[in-house]
């Protein structure tokens, strides 16, 4: 059973999660032939973005993680196996 | 009587001129296969001129017919991703979807297939370190539970054309030695064919377990 709450579940292939702790991350499928899940969890600025914008700051966030995966070092590999 | 006489030779001959006319004349030459373009809307054909156009003199029939001759298709994700982004949702096609469509790279079944078939191990589950090398990107992309996805898109009449920049969830390469990334030209950065696959339908995609 999961403690997170999914707060919206994307078309574009991507989820926002809230964990047990209150925090936000943010699932994304990643990859073109192959596809798989990296996780970021959002930071004070995003979060507040997030409660501000809702969907339209995560459709961004998304494509940007689609974008460049590895995300400045911050996505990791999900579920971690 | 004679009549009727005359009439039955009358057909006689011709069968024998209409045979032997077939005999010494050229075959008839079978029309060229559909365009897979034909089977898209506006929007998207316009998207494959313009990818056509960046491909010149190459173009989606061109890798079609190289390529995907039999028209087959197929992709993998993590069983994980296939059960949150697949089955709970309910989703019709797979792929990432807009406003517009749903967008899914895909690449020759023979290809994906055979990858897997070589990175089957004797407990029945698969190496991802080669069906990594097998192709071209790395092998971290592939540990744990795999779902192969095999599509006929001649037989489901489905939309296809190059992938551009542009699509959903391109990770554009920066540098020649990038991999894992999108370059424009219908090969992924490990060298193996793609296209892009536009509203590609779940209930007519045979999905396989890859333990």
């Amino acid at each position: 059973m999961s403690d997170e709450e999914v707060v919206l579940q994307s078309p574009l292939l991507y989820r926002v999660l809230r964990g047990r702790d209150g925090a936000l991350s943010i699932e994304v499928l990643v990859g073109g032939i192959v596809q798989f899940e990296v996780r970021v969890l959002l930071n004070d600025e995003e979060t507040a973005s997030f409660a501000k914008e809702g969907r339209a700051f995560a459709d961004r966030m998304a494509q940007a993680i689609m974008a460049d995966p590895p995300f400045d070092g911050r996505s990791v590999r999900w579920p971690v196996l | 009587m004679n009549s009727i006489f005359r009439a039955l030779l009358l057909g006689s001959l011709s069968t024998v001129v209409g045979c032997a006319s077939m005999r010494g004349g050229t075959k008839p030459t079978p029309p060229p296969p559909a365009s897979l373009v034909d089977n898209c809307d506006d929007t998207q054909k316009a998207v494959s001129k313009e990818a056509d156009a960046l491909a010149s003199p190459y173009g989606i029939d061109q890798h079609v017919e190289k390529n995907f001759a039999d028209r087959k298709v197929s992709w993998l994700m993590t069983d994980s991703a296939y059960q949150k982004f697949v089955v709970q949702t309910g989703a019709k096609n797979f792929g990432r979807c807009n406003d517009v469509a749903c967008y899914l790279f895909a690449a020759p079944a023979g290809t994906i297939q055979g990858a897997v078939e070589k990175a089957k191990t004797p407990d029945g589950k698969h190496d991802p370190a080669v069906l990594g090398q097998a192709l071209g990107l790395p092998a971290k992309n592939f540990e744990g539970p795999l779902r192969m996805m095999t599509l006929d898109l001649a037989a489901q009449k489905v939309c296809t054309r190059l992938p551009v920049d542009a699509d959903p969830g391109v990770w554009k390469c920066t540098t020649p030695e990038d991999k894992d990334c999108f370059k424009f030209g219908g090969y992924t950065s490990g060298g193996v064919p793609e296209v892009m696959v536009i509203n590609a339908p779940v209930a007519d995609t045979q999905v396989a377990e890859i333990p």
